[in-house]
C-alpha cells in the first residue's frame, strides 16, 4: 500500500516526461508522446487500487486527505484524461491545420502533454482540504486551460473562445479569492477542518463570512457553469478544439464540484448559514436546470448544444448539493457525475470521428449516419439515451439518485422542475437520434475510425449501459468497504 | 495653517485661467487652419518621415520580459523556505530539503525546454 | 492605521477592477482590472494576517503564504493571457471586445 501523494507525483513526472520528450526527439511524428501519456495515465490508474486511504499520521494531512471520494474522483480524473488523449489523437488533424510550424506536426506534442498536467491539477484538486491548496490545484487546472482553449492559434474560433474563458475564468478567480480572503480574515483559519470547527464553536461576525462564503460561491458557479455565471459556457465549447470541449465539460465541471461539495459541507451544517445558502443553492439549480433545458432546444450546432446541455446537468447535480445533510447526497454528486463523464465522452467522440469526415459538427452532419455506420449511430444512441435519462442507461439511475435525495430533504420545487426538464430534454436529444436514423444521408461512406477510438467507443458504450444495470460497483467505490456503512439500496 | 496654502492656490488659479483662456482666445481669433495631409505627416526636421509613428517590436522582447517574470518570482518561495530550513530539518525531518529540489528541478526542465524551443535564441 | 482602513482600500480596488472588466472595452485594460482585484484580495490578506497577532506576538503567516501563491498565480496567468490575447491581436488586428463575435446565438 502506497500514499496516495505518491499518485499525482507520478502524474507530474509523466507530463515533465512528455514535455523533454516532445523537446529533445527529432522525430516528426508525435503521436508516440500521446501513446505514452495513455499508457502512463492507465499505469497510475490501476495503481490507484494498490493505495492506502488513511494519511492521519503523514505531513501532508492538513492539505490533503485520501478519504475515498478523493481517490474516487482521482480515477474519475485519470479515465476522464486518457479518453481525452485519444480523442486528440483522432482531432490531431485540425489541430495540425490550425498550428503550423516548421514541421508538418509541430505544436502536438504539447496538445498531448497539456492534459497530463491538467489531470495532476485535478487529482490534486479532489484531495485538497486547504484553501491554499485548493486554490493552487484550481489554477493549474484553469491555466492549462486557458492554453488549451487557445490552442489552434490560426483558428479565430479557437482564439476567440480562448480569451473569452481567459477573462471570465480569471473573473471568478478572483471573486474566489476574495470570497477566500474575508472566510481567513473572521476565522483566521484556511483549513476547511478547523474553518468548520470554528464556525460551529465561538461567535463569529457573520456579514462578513457570509460575503465571503457567496463570493466563492460566485467562483465555484463559474467552475461548473451553473446558470447566473454560464455566460461563458456556450462560445468557448463550440469555439474551443473538440478534445478540449470534452475535457472542460467533463472534467472542469467535476473538479468544481467536488471543491464546492467539500466546501458546502463545512458551512451548510451552521444553522445561521443553513437556511440562507440552501436558499441559493435551490435557485441556481432551478436557472440552471430551465436556461440550459429551454435554450438547449432550438440548438443546431452539436457542439453548441452540449453546452447548453452540460449547464443543464450542472443544474441536475446542484439539486443534490442543496441537499446536503441527507445520507446519499454525497453519493448521487459522485454517480450523476460518472454518468456525465461516460455519456459526453462518448459523445464527443462519436462527433470528433463524424467531424473529420463531414468537415462539420452541426447535427446537419449526423444525418443518415444509421446507414453509414451503425455501430457509431448506435453508440451515440446510447449517450443520447443515457443524456436524455432513458432507463437502462447509467443517466436515468443518476437522475434517479438526485431525485430521491430531493425527495428525502422535501425539495418538491426542484423536483417538479427537474421532472419537466427532464421532458425537455428528450425533446433535442431525440433531435439528433431522429437525424441519425430518419434523415438521409448526404453521401454514404461509412465514417472511418481508428481502432484506439473504436475500442474506446465500444468500452464507454458497455459502461453506460452496464452502469445503467449493476450501478453496485461505482457506489461500493464511493462508501468504501460494505461493512461500515448503510448500503443503498439492497440488492 | 490653511494660510500658508493660499499662494499655492492662487497659482493653481492662475495657471488653469491662463491655459484656459489662451485656448478660448485662439479660438476666437484664430483661422481654422485647412487640414491636408501634407500639414498631418509627422514634423522631423524638414526630412521627409520614414515609417511607422510607433516602431514595432520584436516578439522576442515579449517572450524574453515574461520568461524573466515567470522564472523571477519564484524566488519568493525560497525566501520562507531558507528561513524556517534549519528549525524544520531539526524538529522534523529532511523531507523540506527534497521538496525544493524537487521543485528546482521542475523550474530546470522549463528552463531546459524554453532553451530547447529557442525561447532565448536572440539571431532567430 | 487600523484594519478597517486597509480593509477600505481593498474593498475599493477590488471595486475598481469588477468595475473595470464591465465597463471597459479594450482587452488589455480588462486584464489589468482583473490583475487589481488579485490584488486588493492581497493586500487584505496580508491585513488580515499582520492583525490575527497570536500569543507569542507574531502575525498568523497562514495569510502571507497564501499571498505567495496568489502572486506566482498571477505571474503565470499574466504570462498566458497575454499570449493568447497577442496571438489574438495577431489574427484579428483588434483588441477591442466589441469586434469579438465571430459566434452568436
Amino acid at each position: 500500500m502506497m500514499p496516495a501523494i505518491y499518485l499525482e507525483a507520478i502524474v507530474l513526472t509523466l507530463g515533465v516526461l512528455l514535455v523533454l520528450m516532445e523537446a529533445f526527439s527529432n522525430s516528426e511524428e508525435k503521436t508516440p508522446v500521446a501513446w505514452l501519456g495513455i499508457v502512463g495515465l492507465t499505469f497510475v490508474f490501476i495503481l490507484t487500487f494498490f493505495t492506502a486511504n488513511d494519511l492521519s499520521a503523514s505531513p501532508y494531512s492538513a492539505f490533503y486527505h485520501a478519504d475515498f471520494r478523493a481517490i474516487f474522483f482521482k480515477r474519475f480524473a485519470l479515465l476522464t484524461t486518457i479518453v481525452v488523449l485519444v480523442l486528440s489523437i483522432e482531432y490531431r488533424g485540425v489541430v495540425q491545420k490550425y498550428v503550423f510550424g516548421s514541421r508538418p506536426q509541430a505544436g502536438l506534442g504539447e496538445f498531448y502533454a497539456l492534459p497530463v498536467f491538467t489531470c495532476a491539477g485535478l487529482m490534486w484538486m479532489a484531495s485538497a482540504v486547504d484553501f491554499i491548496m485548493i486554490f493552487v490545484s484550481l489554477e493549474l487546472v484553469t491555466i492549462s486551460f486557458y492554453i488549451l482553449v487557445a490552442y489552434m492559434r490560426r483558428n479565430a474560433g479557437s482564439l476567440e473562445a480562448g480569451v473569452k474563458y481567459l477573462i471570465l475564468s480569471a473573473l471568478s478567480t478572483g471573486f474566489f479569492v476574495y470570497g477566500i480572503t474575508w472566510i481567513y480574515g473572521v476565522t483566521g483559519q484556511t483549513s476547511l477542518e478547523k474553518i468548520g470547527a470554528i464556525l460551529l464553536g465561538l461567535k463569529v461576525s457573520h456579514g462578513p463570512l457570509l460575503f465571503g462564503f457567496m463570493l466563492v460561491l460566485t467562483g465555484l458557479g463559474f467552475k461548473i457553469a451553473c446558470a447566473p455565471f454560464q455566460i461563458w459556457v456556450p462560445d468557448v465549447y463550440q469555439g474551443a478544439p473538440t478534445p478540449v470541449t470534452a475535457f472542460l465539460s467533463v472534467g472542469s465541471k467535476a473538479a468544481g464540484f467536488i471543491v464546492l461539495m467539500r466546501v458546502a459541507e463545512v458551512f451548510l451544517p451552521v444553522p445561521w448559514i443553513n437556511h440562507k445558502a440552501v436558499t441559493i443553492l435551490v435557485a441556481l439549480a432551478a436557472l440552471s436546470l430551465l436556461y440550459g433545458n429551454l435554450a438547449a432546444m432550438p440548438q443546431h450546432n452539436l457542439k453548441r448544444l452540449m453546452a447548453y446541455s452540460s449547464i443543464a446537468h450542472a443544474g441536475y447535480i446542484l439539486i443534490a448539493v442543496a441537499c446536503i445533510g441527507s445520507r446519499y447526497a454525497n453519493i448521487a454528486v459522485s454517480f450523476y457525475l460518472a454518468g456525465y463523464l461516460l455519456m459526453t465522452l462518448l459523445t464527443f467522440l462519436v462527433m470528433a470521428a463524424v467531424a473529420n469526415q463531414a468537415g462539420g459538427d452541426d447535427i446537419v452532419h449526423f444525418n443518415g449516419l444509421g446507414k453509414r455506420s451503425p455501430y457509431l449511430a448506435f453508440a451515440m444512441l446510447a449517450a443520447m439515451a443515457s443524456l436524455a435519462g432513458i432507463p437502462l442507461t447509467v443517466g436515468f439511475f443518476g437522475k434517479f439518485l438526485i431525485f430521491y435525495v430531493a425527495y428525502e430533504k422535501g425539495q418538491f420545487l426542484l423536483m417538479g422542475i427537474g421532472v419537466l426538464t427532464v421532458a425537455a430534454g428528450f425533446y433535442y436529444y431525440f433531435k439528433v437520434v431522429r437525424a441519425m436514423y430518419w434523415k438521409e444521408p448526404a453521401d454514404d461512406t461509412p465514417v472511418r475510425t481508428s481502432p484506439l477510438t473504436g475500442a474506446t467507443i465500444a468500452a464507454l458504450a458497455f459502461c453506460i449501459f452496464f452502469l445503467g444495470v449493476y450501478p453496485a460497483p461505482v457506489i461500493r467505490a464511493l462508501e468504501g468497504p460494505p461493512s461500515d456503512n448503510p448500503r443503498l439500496l439492497a440488492r | 495653517m490653511i494660510k500658508d496654502y493660499l499662494p499655492i492656490l492662487i497659482q493653481a488659479v492662475v495657471a488653469i485661467g491662463f491655459a484656459a483662456s489662451a485656448l478660448v482666445v485662439s479660438i476666437i481669433l484664430g483661422k481654422a487652419g485647412k487640414r491636408n495631409p501634407t500639414k498631418d505627416t509627422a514634423y522631423e526636421c524638414g526630412m521627409l518621415p520614414e515609417g511607422n509613428a510607433q516602431p514595432r517590436f520584436s516578439v522576442k522582447f515579449y517572450q524574453v520580459a515574461m520568461l524573466f517574470i515567470l522564472f523571477d518570482i519564484e524566488i519568493v518561495f525560497m525566501y520562507p523556505w531558507a528561513v524556517v530550513f534549519r528549525e524544520f530539518v531539526r524538529a522534523h525531518h529532511p523531507v523540506i530539503f527534497w521538496s525544493m529540489l524537487s521543485f528546482v528541478s521542475i523550474l530546470t526542465v522549463g528552463y531546459v525546454y524554453a532553451i530547447k524551443k529557442g525561447a532565448l535564441d536572440w539571431k532567430k | 492605521m487600523n484594519l478597517n482602513d486597509y480593509l477600505a482600500v481593498s474593498g475599493l480596488l477590488f471595486a475598481i477592477g469588477f468595475a473595470g472588466v464591465m465597463l471597459r472595452r479594450n482587452i488589455i485594460i480588462i486584464f489589468m482590472c482583473l490583475e487589481l482585484m488579485l490584488n486588493a484580495a492581497n493586500l487584505s490578506l496580508v491585513a488580515f494576517s499582520r492583525f490575527h497577532v497570536s500569543a507569542a506576538g507574531l502575525p498568523d503567516y497562514n495569510g502571507q503564504m497564501l499571498v505567495f501563491f496568489i502572486i506566482t498565480v498571477a505571474a503565470a496567468e499574466v504570462a498566458v493571457g497575454l499570449a493568447v490575447i497577442v496571438s489574438l491581436y495577431r489574427a484579428r488586428r483588434t483588441t477591442h471586445v466589441e469586434d469579438i463575435t465571430s459566434m452568436k446565438f
